[in-house]
């Protein structure tokens, strides 16, 4: 569906630079968490292109974005279904929380993978949210 | 025989989308309808008639489950077999929607070919 193929993995520090459009969403489940995804601009404009059969000079900034937030969903709903495979889980909408600078070093969950696709960096990262005591001690007595 | 299809999902690059994968995999298409949610799928049947239903599952105003528990629920539309498209590939939620009336279950992504037999097959297309 995205013509894209990863060219290199590339350590975590190497988080997109330069203009990139920004993800996000949350997930419900256990655990439930955040996913964040940052694909450089280029990109995301030629993956927009392939996805809706258009040429890229052709393609509006909205449909980049909508194409950007449906592939953050499916990576993030793959991942989820490896890790949470008995369980099931809800994905909230995604939302474009950033169109052009990348300083995102701060706001990026811990857990992330880059990959270099041939136009520039994808990011993607996952945070869970640890429960703080089992459903079952909740209520204090 | 050519078939009338309802795609179902409130991003419109995703409509766009599998309408044309339908197209491109060679599937006979006669009519292809979209809607934004469930509530509006359901608008739609009520005027039009389709052979299949594609539905997303996360969608607002009525979402892919409660439009299969309607489906199932209303007489006449029952007997229309739905498709959900979903990122979700866990057991627990395919048996779900398979048990709430869904006919038939693809993970995106997906590949054109995917789609076009799971369509087949829920419509009883031979096979060449």
């Amino acid at each position: 569906m995205f013509f894209i193929e990863a060219i290199t993995a590339l350590p975590p520090d190497d988080a997109a630079q330069g203009p990139a459009v920004v993800v996000a969403l949350e997930f419900d489940g256990d655990p439930a968490g955040v996913f964040r995804m940052s694909l450089a601009r280029a990109a995301a404009a030629l993956i927009a292109a392939d996805f809706l059969g258009e040429d890229t000079a052709s393609l509006a900034g909205p449909q980049v974005d909508e194409v950007a937030k449906e592939l953050a969903n499916m990576i993030c709903g793959a991942v989820l279904s490896r890790i949470e495979s008995s369980a099931t889980f809800r994905l909230s909408a995604p939302d474009i929380i950033a169109r052009s600078e990348p300083a995102l070093h701060g706001a990026f969950p811990r857990n992330t993978c880059t990959v270099e696709t041939g136009n520039g960096l994808l990011t993607a990262g996952i945070d869970m949210v640890t429960r703080t005591c089992s459903p079952t001690t909740r209520s204090a007595s | 025989m050519a078939y009338r299809v309802l795609i179902t999902d409130d991003s419109p690059a995703m409509r766009s989308f599998v309408r044309r994968v339908i197209e491109l995999s060679g599937f006979e298409l006669s009519h292809c309808y979209e809607a934004g949610d469930g509530e509006e799928a359901l608008a739609l049947l009520r005027r039009e008639w389709v052979d299949a239903i594609l539905t997303d599952i996360n969608m607002p105003v009525l979402d892919g489950e409660e439009l299969l528990r309607r489906l199932a629920a209303d007489e006449m539309l029952r007997s229309v077999p739905a498709i959900v498209i979903s990122t979700d590939a866990t057991e627990n939620r395919i048996s779900r929607l398979l048990s709430l009336g869904a006919r038939g279950y693809v993970t995106k992504p997906f590949r054109p070919e995917t789609l076009r037999a799971e369509l087949e097959r829920i419509l009883g297309v031979p096979v060449d």
